[in-house]
C-alpha cells in the first residue's frame, strides 16, 4: 500500500494525516489528491526523495508532504 | 524622505538628551532597523569592553515599523555583543516600536551609564532619565506589571530581568511577559548601564508620502493573510508546527543535537499545543499572532514558540509540554534568552554524562533543570560555568567539549539540528551575529530540493535568502513570517516602502542594500576581533564527525570537505577573500570606502 502522510495546513486539506492507498499501477501523485490540494511552497519527499505533483507513485512508495515553514 | 522621524541620543553618563535628523542618504543607504544600527555601531563603537560605558545600545526601527501594516510591530535591539564580542542584534515584537515610532523617533541611542538604577521615559517630545530602584531587582513580568501601573497600559516597555541586570552574557530584552530580542547579550548590556526598562508613549503619527494608498494597500494585506489557506492552521498551531516537521526530517535539536528524531516528539508538538491552548498573544499589528499560552506544569500562563520548545524539551530530554511551559516562563521572568538557555542546560547534562563534572545532571531532570534556570541568571554554582556561553564554558572546561559545544561564532545554535542539513549549516555559519534562524533560513529549500548535495545553487538561495530576511526585513524592520509562513506576497513590501517613503525600490537595491548591511557587520566583527576569519565560518565539530544514531538519517554527518567547497563558493558570491574578508572593490562597489583602511590598517 502507498503511504501519505500530510504534515500541518495540508492535513486539513486532504481531511487527515495519513493515508494508505492500494495502487495496482503507478500512478501521478496528484491524483491521488483532492482538487484543492496546494501547487506551490510545499515540500513533497517520495521515499525521501524530493518529488513533485507530477512524480509516479507506486503501491510500495511513502510519501511526505509539508508546508514550506520556519521555527520561530 | 517621508515616513521617517528622528534619532534620539540619550547619555546616562551626564544626562545629555539630543535629538538628531538623520540623513536621506543614511535612509537609502541602509534604510533603518538593523541598517541603521550597523552603520551607528561601525562609526561610533570602536575597540570596547561590550560591558563597559563606552558600548552603545542601539533599539532602532525601520520605515514600516510601527505602521497599520501586516505584522509590523518590531524593533532591531543591537550593540557590541558581551557573548561573541562582535556584531550583536536581536528582533523584538513590541509596543515599543510603535509608540517609539508615534513619539517622532526611529532610534533610540543610549550611551554611558547611570550612576544608579534607572529607566528611560519617552512621551513624545519628554525624555526623561528616571529613578528605577522600586523595579531593579524584579523579574520581567513584576516590572511590567508595576510599570503599566504607574505609566499606563496604553505604553511600549522593553525591559531586563535580573540576568540582564547581573549582566549575564546569554540575557536577552523582554517585553509584554513573553516577547524577547537581543540573543547575543543585549540584556547584558541595558543592565551594564545601569538601565532596567525603556518606557514609551507616543500619541503622533508618522507622516507617510501616500496616507491614502498606504492605508488601502495595508487592509488588502491583512485581507490576503486572512484568506490564505494556510491561516486557519497557523492560527491553531503558529511556529509550533515546525515541531512535527523537524522531528519527521531529523533535525529536531535533541539531547544536546545529538540526534535529530526524539522519542516522545508527539507529547510536545503543535497538536499538543492546541489541545492546552489557554490563550494568545504575539506582537502589535499583527492578525496572525504566533505566541499559543497554555499553562505550565505550576498553573501560571507561559507563551511558546517552537525555539523555546525545540531548545527546552527535546534537546535536554523533557518530555512534558507543561514543564516545558515552566521552564520557558522561568526564563522569559530572568530575561535568559531561551535558546541559549537550552543550549547550555544541554551542554551541563552531556558534561555530567560523560562525567566531566561531579553534579548528576540526567537528561530530562526538571527539577535540576529549574534550578539551572536561577543558577544561570544569577552566575553562581553550575551557571557560572555556562551563563558565559557555552564556547566560553567548554573553552573552561576542556577535555573535547568544544566539539560539542553548539555554537557558531559564541551564539548558540538555534532549534534545527544539520547533521544532513549541509545548507542550513553553512547559513548558521554565515549568520551574520552568530547561529541564529532570523538570518539563516535555507532548510525548508533544502530539504524540497536535494539535502543531500553540496552544490553552488543552494549556496546562492542561502545568500538570496540573507539578503530578503537578515537585509530587507530587519531594516524595514517588520516581520517575515508572513511571507514565510502563509506565502503572503513578497511583492507588498516595496509597494509599502513607495507609499511610506515616496521613493520606489526594486529588489535589486534592495538585495544591494543587504548587502552592504552584511559586508559592513562582517568588518565590525574583523575590526574589532583582528583574528576573526574563516575559522569563525564553521558550524560545531558534532556535524562532521558524529553520525546520528537514530532515525531516518541515521549514520548521517556533514562532510567537511565538501563543506569547505560550499564556504569557498559563499565567500566568492559575496566578493570576499578566502579568509572571509570582504574585498576592497566589493566594499567600494557597496559605497564603503575606507572600511577596508580600518580593519587592515
Amino acid at each position: 500500500m502507498a503511504q501519505l502522510k500530510f504534515f500541518g495546513y495540508l492535513a486539513d486539506i486532504a481531511g487527515t494525516r495519513t493515508k494508505e492507498v492500494r495502487l495496482e499501477k503507478p500512478v501521478l501523485l496528484r491524483e491521488l489528491l483532492p482538487s484543492a490540494f496546494p501547487r506551490e511552497n510545499i515540500v513533497i519527499l517520495i521515499d525521501e526523495k524530493p518529488g513533485h505533483l507530477e512524480s509516479t507513485v507506486t503501491n510500495e512508495s511513502k510519501v511526505v508532504m509539508m508546508p514550506v515553514l520556519s521555527g520561530g | 524622505m517621508k515616513g521617517y522621524g528622528k534619532l534620539l541620543r540619550v547619555n546616562l553618563s551626564d544626562g545629555k538628551i539630543t535629538k538628531e535628523e538623520i540623513s536621506d542618504s543614511m535612509k537609502r543607504d541602509f534604510l533603518g532597523g538593523r541598517g541603521f544600527a550597523v552603520k551607528l555601531l561601525w562609526d561610533e563603537v570602536k575597540h570596547v569592553d561590550p560591558l563597559s560605558e563606552k558600548n552603545k545600545l542601539i533599539f532602532s526601527t525601520g520605515p514600516l515599523s510601527g505602521q497599520l501594516l501586516p505584522s509590523a510591530g518590531k524593533m532591531v535591539i543591537a550593540s557590541k555583543s558581551p557573548l561573541t564580542g562582535g556584531y550583536g542584534d536581536g528582533n523584538i515584537g513590541t509596543m515599543a516600536s510603535v509608540h517609539l515610532r508615534k513619539a517622532g523617533y526611529d532610534v533610540v541611542v543610549v550611551e554611558g551609564k547611570a550612576e544608579k538604577p534607572s529607566y528611560l521615559l519617552i512621551e513624545d517630545e519628554s525624555v526623561k532619565v528616571v529613578d528605577a530602584a522600586d523595579f531593579w531587582g524584579r523579574n520581567t513580568f513584576e516590572a511590567q506589571d508595576l510599570l503599566e501601573k504607574k505609566h499606563g497600559r496604553n505604553s511600549g516597555i522593553l525591559l531586563i530581568g535580573p540576568a540582564g541586570e547581573n549582566q549575564i552574557p546569554i540575557s536577552t530584552i523582554m517585553s509584554q511577559k513573553g516577547r524577547a530580542g537581543g540573543r547575543p547579550g543585549m540584556g547584558a548590556v541595558m543592565g551594564s548601564k545601569n538601565l532596567k526598562a525603556l518606557v514609551v508613549k507616543g500619541t503622533g503619527n508618522v507622516s507617510n508620502f501616500d496616507e491614502a494608498r498606504l492605508r488601502e494597500m495595508g487592509k488588502k494585506g491583512y485581507d490576503e493573510i486572512k484568506a490564505k489557506e494556510s491561516y486557519d492552521f497557523w492560527m491553531k498551531q503558529g511556529t509550533m508546527q515546525a515541531f512535527e516537521w523537524c522531528n519527521e526530517n531529523a533535525c529536531l535539536p535533541t539531547f544536546n543535537y545529538k540526534e535529530g528524531v526524539f522519542e516522545f516528539s508527539k507529547e510536545l508538538d503543535g497538536y499538543v499545543v492546541e489541545k492546552l491552548h489557554a490563550d494568545r498573544k504575539g506582537c502589535p499589528m499583527c492578525n496572525m499572532q504566533c505566541g499559543h499560552v497554555i499553562k505550565d506544569s505550576s498553573g501560571q500562563s507561559s507563551e511558546l514558540d517552537y525555539e523555546n520548545v525545540g531548545m527546552l524539551g527535546p534537546n535536554i530530554g523533557m518530555k512534558s509540554l507543561p514543564q516545558v511551559a515552566l521552564l520557558n516562563r522561568l526564563a522569559d521572568e530572568w530575561g535568559l534568552d531561551t535558546i541559549s538557555l537550552g543550549s547550555a542546560i544541554g551542554f551541563l547534562m552531556e558534561a555530567s554524562e560523560k562525567g566531566l563534572i561531579p553534579e548528576k545532571l540526567g537528561w530530562g531532570d526538571f527539577e535540576a533543570a529549574q534550578r539551572l534556570v536561577a543558577e544561570i541568571g544569577k552566575g553562581e554554582g553550575l551557571g557560572k560555568l555556562v551563563s558565559r556561553g557555552v564556547k566560553v564554558a567548554s573553552e573552561t572546561l576542556g577535555r573535547g567539549s568544544q566539539r560539542w559545544a553548539m555554537h557558531v561564532k559564541g551564539l548558540e545554535i538555534s532549534a534545527y539540528n544539520c547533521h544532513a542539513c549541509p545548507g542550513m549549516a553553512l547559513s548558521f555559519a554565515t549568520s551574520p551575529i552568530g547561529a541564529h534562524h532570523k538570518d539563516a533560513w535555507v532548510i525548508s529549500w533544502e530539504i524540497s530540493t536535494d539535502r543531500f548535495s553540496y552544490n553552488k545553487a543552494k549556496v546562492e538561495k542561502l545568500i538570496e535568502f540573507q539578503r530578503i530576511r537578515g537585509g530587507f526585513f530587519e531594516s524595514a524592520t517588520v516581520c517575515r513570517l508572513p511571507w514565510v509562513e502563509v506565502s503572503f506576497g513578497i511583492n507588498w513590501y516595496p509597494e509599502y516602502l513607495e507609499a511610506i517613503t515616496g521613493e520606489r525600490r526594486t529588489w535589486e537595491e534592495l538585495y544591494t542594500m543587504g548587502d552592504r548591511i552584511y559586508n559592513l557587520i562582517r568588518a565590525f566583527w574583523k575590526r574589532e576581533i583582528p583574528e576573526f576569519g574563516r575559522k569563525w565560518d564553521y558550524p560545531p565539530d558534532r556535524w562532521f564527525e558524529e553520525p546520528h544514531s537514530e532515525g531516518k538519517m541515521k549514520g548521517i554527518k556533514i562532510d567537511r570537505e565538501k563543506y569547505e567547497q560550499m564556504l569557498s563558493w559563499y565567500y566568492e558570491l559575496r566578493g570576499w577573500d578566502q579568509n572571509g574578508i570582504p574585498r576592497k572593490e566589493t566594499l567600494d562597489a557597496l559605497g564603503l570606502k575606507g572600511v577596508l583602511n580600518e580593519i587592515t590598517g
